[in-house]
């Protein structure tokens, strides 16, 4: 096991590396000048050929693209990835900074998520083609189909606004969460309750079922003990994807909050042509993604002992 | 010499019609599978419904879209159906143009992503070995991404328009054409008709646009209908944000972020628009998920 992680983890490094490149590439070689959109974002008019000259030199962005990604990587490595443009402080204090108000945001949203999908896909499994069954398909047309920017309004204006229950941005603890995480996890939850019930309903149909059932066992001892555990080996998967796309749609959601996170610094680096603090934090992100899908990958062995790594 | 050709001449013609007549019924087939299912056609009545929108729009919208017709904010009335915005601007009016920024963004960005996707995806899988492996770990890392963060990458650097985000979302789903497509043409390759198209001497682009890319297409089908509603969520997303359409323009995500600031006094400017997404993307996942079923029952996708 310890190996396999091991290995797992040296396949990453070519990965991360090719990720590192591509966010380089993209950054670098398509149209626009970084240092023109930098003095026309931050100075505003003064945008003379000497200033860009100037600024040019300065970044670095006159060497040959591969030595400017050389060096890139190099601090990378070392954990350092350079300066943000706009806030003159370094881009990994930034992150840092922000990072936990994102990572609390998305494990409240797949919390959410995990738990009412799963209530919701076990329900449906059990009462298959009855209405509930019926419901929650429905619901979980919606929630996939939902513009997370506008169910986060929505709730905003009725629980904020209408209901009074809730401050409509700001606030801190774990109410202030409450709102963001519902409309970051609605989608998934859509997703995970369709995968667990069908993936409950196949399991029922197994024989092992049937002789557990024969052997006397109460229902509800069939399902928590039996069918449940071995359902849940796509759900995981699908989990560990959804971490994913919440992370990328805190972008989304910390703007519609006005959270201060990763996904809103992202944002604003756009915005504001930030170069190292784009490249900087995406790497981050991507970075952060493929380690949960290796601690999904992991989680197998735990959950169906057929499975061995080695 | 005559009577030969002749009878090739008529055994085509014959041919051709038996052909055509099996088309047809397999045609049938599908529909009668299709319609069955309840939640896809209530998906196609409202696609329909919003492609008629779309192409009539200037004939049936009030008011034109980008002009101020009335007082600002104004609450929703007999006059003016969803109100009106901050600029006095009708806001039916607007949420009925939107679907022609919204639709053609869908479907210009699927073909973005789709087209060169299904090419990697043929040549990966075709020819295998080394150009698989190179092609195939260059999506991968591109998958590494989640969810919409590369194609912010991309809007990061060419710059926040509609166009951009169509660039920006075809490409964040490529590699899920390629991969999809690799699969099949990895099981189809092996079959013996491709060996025969290979010994009578056929090159191997036609091998892969003639023999293997038409019995690979309903997978990608399906793929591109669910794609159009994930980038029409995604992209109203991005304009959301700020990094997509810029105003005036009467685009959904656009109008939602506008009536943000002012949803505690006018709740309509961000409310219809928000509704407009919903149906015209939960239209094209019911119509997806009907074809998926429609066209092959065992096919999995993404």
């Amino acid at each position: 096991m310890r190996q396999y992680i091991f290995n797992r983890l040296l396949q990453m490094i070519p990965v991360l590396f090719l990720v590192s490149i591509i966010i380089f590439f993209i950054m670098h070689a398509l149209p626009g000048d970084p240092a023109m959109l930098m003095l026309a974002g931050a100075e505003g008019g003064a945008v003379t050929p000497e200033r860009i000259a100037e600024l040019r030199a300065q970044m670095g962005l006159d060497d040959p693209l591969h030595i400017q990604y050389f060096r890139f990587i190099t601090g990378a490595v070392r954990g350092d990835l350079g300066t943000s443009i706009r806030l003159r402080t370094p881009v990994t204090q930034l992150i840092a900074e922000r990072f936990s108000s994102t990572l609390q945001l998305s494990l409240v949203g797949l919390g959410f998520s995990i738990t009412f999908g799963l209530i919701l896909g076990i329900l449906a499994a059990l009462k298959q083609n009855s209405w509930f069954d019926m419901i929650s398909m429905v619901f979980s047309y919606i929630g996939v189909s939902m513009p997370i920017f506008w169910l986060g309004l929505l709730l905003i204006l009725i629980f904020c606004f209408q209901l009074n229950w809730f401050e409509p941005a700001g606030g801190t603890g774990f109410k202030s969460l409450i709102l963001p995480g519902i409309t970051l996890g609605l989608s998934s939850a859509g997703i995970v309750s369709r995968l667990t019930r069908s993936s409950l309903i196949e399991v029922l149909n197994e024989d092992y079922i049937r002789t557990a059932r024969g052997k006397g066992l109460k229902e509800i001892g069939v399902i928590l003990h039996h069918a449940l555990q071995n359902s849940m080996i796509p759900v995981v998967t699908m989990i560990g994807l959804q971490f994913g796309s919440m992370l990328a749609g805190a972008v989304v959601t910390e703007t519609v909050f006005s959270r201060p996170g990763l996904g809103r610094l992202i944002v604003n680096a756009i915005l504001w042509k930030d170069y190292p603090l784009v490249q900087g934090s995406v790497l981050v992100l991507a970075l952060i993604y493929l380690l949960v899908n290796l601690l999904v990958d992991i989680s197998y062995a735990w959950l169906d002992p057929r499975i061995h790594y080695n | 010499m005559n009577a030969v050709m002749d009878h090739n001449t008529k055994f085509s013609q014959v041919e051709k019609i038996s052909r055509t007549r099996a088309k047809l019924d397999q045609f049938a087939y599908r529909w009668r599978l299709f319609s069955r299912n309840k939640g896809a056609m209530v998906g196609l009545v409202i696609l329909i419904a919003w492609l008629s929108v779309m192409i009539f729009a200037d004939s049936i919208v009030p008011y034109p879209p980008l002009d101020k017709v009335t007082r600002a904010r104004q609450a929703p009335s007999a006059e003016f159906w969803f109100g009106s915005d901050m600029l006095g601007r009708d806001m039916f009016s607007r949420v009925l143009y939107g679907s022609r920024i919204s639709l053609a963004l869908g479907v210009i960005s699927v073909i973005i992503g789709a087209v060169p996707g299904t090419a990697l995806g043929l040549i990966a899988g075709y020819f295998g070995g080394k150009v698989d492996d190179i092609i195939m770990r260059v999506l991968d890392a591109l998958l590494a991404f989640p969810g919409i963060l590369l194609a912010l990458v991309i809007i990061a650097s060419l710059g926040p328009s509609i166009q951009n985000v169509m660039i920006a979302v075809g490409i964040s789903t490529l590699p899920q054409y390629a991969r999809l497509v690799r699969g099949s043409v990895l099981t189809i390759k092996e079959l013996v008709y491709i060996e025969a198209a290979r010994v009578i001497g056929c090159k191997p682009i036609r091998i892969m646009l003639h023999h293997i890319l038409p019995n690979a297409i309903s997978p990608i089908i399906v793929l591109s209908t669910l794609q159009v509603g994930n980038a029409i969520l995604v992209g109203s997303g991005l304009s959301f944000l700020g990094l997509g359409a810029q105003p005036p323009a009467a685009e959904w995500g656009l109008m939602t972020a506008a009536g943000r600031e002012l949803l505690s006094k006018a709740w309509w400017i961000s409310t219809f628009p928000g509704l407009a997404i919903l149906s015209v993307v939960m239209a094209f996942n019911l119509v997806g998920d009907g074809l998926r079923v429609a066209l092959d029952p065992r096919m999995k996708v993404g």
